[in-house]
């Protein structure tokens, strides 16, 4: 996404090792670079999570921050539940062009994107659940991310990062209480308990999918395309896959060409089984991120200053 | 707050990490360098970085700069524009580099004055994007390079791929295009881009003099994108774990690197083990 030009030996070289399924740094069309993750360092947050795809110390990095607010209910919106709000906005420190306005279109591309995936009942969460008294008060859950790094394949490292921000969430408990006024009708009323002990997870949060962006390029395609490969990509798709194996969310993303649905079926398939990966790898990063404390910190590599 | 030395000797200045603001001396005797700063007496650092001393000049060489080019360096760069009888070159520097349509060879290597019929087809030398593997040949008044590609082995770069490190990792040397063992041509810029290719042959480029300027890779088999994949892992390593990325180096991190495939190089246990034994193999060289 971020405008790189490369020279056309070298559009070449990457386009024919795809197609040879040998990429430019040694990987398959399939395989995913690694990915680090740390939750709950944002301590205002009702969650966070930061992922970075890449290797030692550089690559792809997304921070996001889950902020719950109680909001009273309008005529005109569903009555029964809570809502979700994305929003995505890329660093200018991530790329030269984000200088400015140059991140709009990014930043509005992306956040509707994550708004299909997670704003919905596709997403997992049990909505329903968020609701604090029907046509009266509800929760809203900011989705906030922060675009710190481009190094290609944005998305997945994007909902990766929202996943574990979600599954890492703790809202306070609400305690409500139904009173009869003094014509007999019931008034509800609720009350938040303000205690660090007594939060509660998400309803649903380990349902949400994670995302397998693939990228066409010359007559194959792959998955978590690097910086340089984005830039020779023809047609782009990302899939949402849920831990049950179920697609939840399709797009693709306006690029030069389309797809065959020949190749488009492959892909829908092959989403499949990397997701089945990819679940299974979250699980265990994520695991780990959250139950060493600070020795779970990913080490990044880098020799100066290191970490996060 | 770093001690503040009273009685300086060399041990105490040199060979020393320090941050910006950090005191490196108070000692009336040194004298300002570079990446310093002087308030009464006593000299602090500007950058974080090595303090280094030569008889009594400290001063702080940082651990991340830009390339500041020198007269004979070799470098690649990549076209960021075509304009008048020049291209813009991107050179990792403070500011592009200039090619001048007067210091390039034309097809062939015909030896002539550049026509205007030469000033309009300057796309089909050089466009933007294309890598050039050039010599820094003068500066301009304003401190931007002119560069030249006056001769066989310099020009634009093909059959491989790119990558971008550190420049003050890459030290200047007689010859910075080498051919590995392992069958690939690397071309080590002194500006911290470096491009590693399949192996052509010198006989072989001589006899495409005709088509110096072409766009064309030629073909490359799948072990040797697997090898060439692999020097680009190892000197992205190498980079990443701040050594220094010379034609020994990459060799040995290629020789250690055999034990694993080429794209678990980069993981975070493999290339902090490869860049011990490199170092390691470096050090007990030098003894």
């Amino acid at each position: 996404m971020a405008s790189l030009i490369l020279s056309p030996a070298e559009q070449d070289y990457i386009t024919q090792g795809v197609e040879r399924g040998l990429r430019a740094d040694g990987r398959g069309g399939l395989d995913r670079r690694e990915v680090t993750l740390r939750t709950n360092m944002i301590s205002q947050a009702n969650g966070s999570a930061r992922c970075r795809t890449g290797y030692l110390g550089v690559g792809t990095d997304v921070l996001v921050g889950i902020k719950a607010e109680v909001n009273s209910w309008t005529a005109g919106e569903p009555e029964d539940r809570g809502a979700v709000v994305c929003s995505v906005e890329c660093s200018p420190s991530a790329a030269q062009e984000f200088e400015g306005y140059g991140a709009e279109e990014l930043n509005v591309e992306l956040t509707q994107l994550l708004d299909r995936i997670l704003g919905g009942p596709q997403s997992g969460l049990d909505l329903g659940k968020l609701c604090i008294i029907p046509k009266q008060a509800y929760w809203v859950l900011h989705v906030d991310a922060l675009v710190l790094d481009v190094k290609g394949s944005i998305v997945d490292t994007l909902v990766w990062a929202a996943r574990a921000a979600l599954l890492a969430t703790r809202l306070p408990r609400v305690v409500v209480e139904s009173i009869a006024d003094e014509d007999g009708n019931m008034q509800s009323e609720f009350d938040v308990v303000d205690d660090a002990e007594d939060q509660v997870a998400l309803e649903g949060a380990e349902n949400l999918p994670l995302a397998v962006t693939f990228s066409q390029i010359g007559k194959r395609y792959v998955v978590d395309a690097s910086e340089q490969e984005e830039a020779v990509t023809q047609a782009r798709v990302t899939v949402a896959v849920s831990p049950q194996m179920d697609i939840c969310a399709i797009q693709k993303s306006a690029t030069a060409r389309g797809f065959a649905p020949s190749l488009l079926t492959e892909i829908l398939h092959s989403a499949r089984a990397i997701a089945r990966e990819e679940h299974a790898r979250f699980k265990r990063v994520f695991e780990a991120a959250s139950s060493d404390g600070a020795a779970g910190e990913p080490s990044t590599g880098s020799t100066f200053l290191g970490t996060f | 707050m770093m001690d503040i030395d009273t009685e300086p000797v060399a041990a105490d200045v040199a060979a020393r990490i320090v941050t910006p603001g950090s005191a490196i001396t108070s000692d009336p005797a040194f004298m300002r360098g570079h990446g310093t700063f002087g308030e009464g007496a006593t000299i602090y650092s500007s950058v974080a970085g090595v303090v280094e001393r030569i008889n009594k000049l400290v001063s702080v060489r940082s651990l991340k700069q830009r390339y500041s080019g020198e007269i004979g360096d070799i470098i690649v760069g990549r076209i960021t524009e075509v304009a008048a009888k020049r291209w813009r070159v991107d050179v990792n520097s403070r500011q592009d580099g200039v090619l001048l349509l007067s210091s390039i060879n034309l097809p062939g290597g015909i030896q002539r004055r550049k026509s205007e019929s030469d000033e309009l087809q300057m796309r089909s030398f050089f466009a933007e994007g294309d890598l050039v593997f050039a010599e820094v040949q003068s500066y301009f008044a304003d401190g931007a390079l002119s560069l030249h590609t006056r001769s066989i082995q310099y020009g634009k770069l093909r059959n491989g791929t790119f990558v971008a490190v550190f420049p003050q990792l890459v030290p200047r040397s007689r010859t910075h295009f080498h051919t590995l063992p392992c069958g690939v041509d690397i071309v080590l810029g002194v500006n911290g881009y470096i491009w590693v290719s399949k192996h052509v042959s010198a006989a072989k480029v001589e006899a495409n003099a005709e088509h110096i300027y072409s766009d064309c890779n030629e073909p490359i088999s799948d072990a040797e994108r697997e090898a060439i994949a692999r020097v680009a892992n190892c000197v992205q390593l190498l980079n990443r774990l701040y050594v220094k990325i010379t034609e020994t180096s990459v060799i040995f991190a290629y020789e250690e690197s055999l034990g694993h495939a080429a794209k678990d190089l980069l993981s975070q246990d493999v290339a902090a083990e490869l860049a011990h034994s490199v170092m390691a193999r470096l050090k007990q060289q030098a003894s």
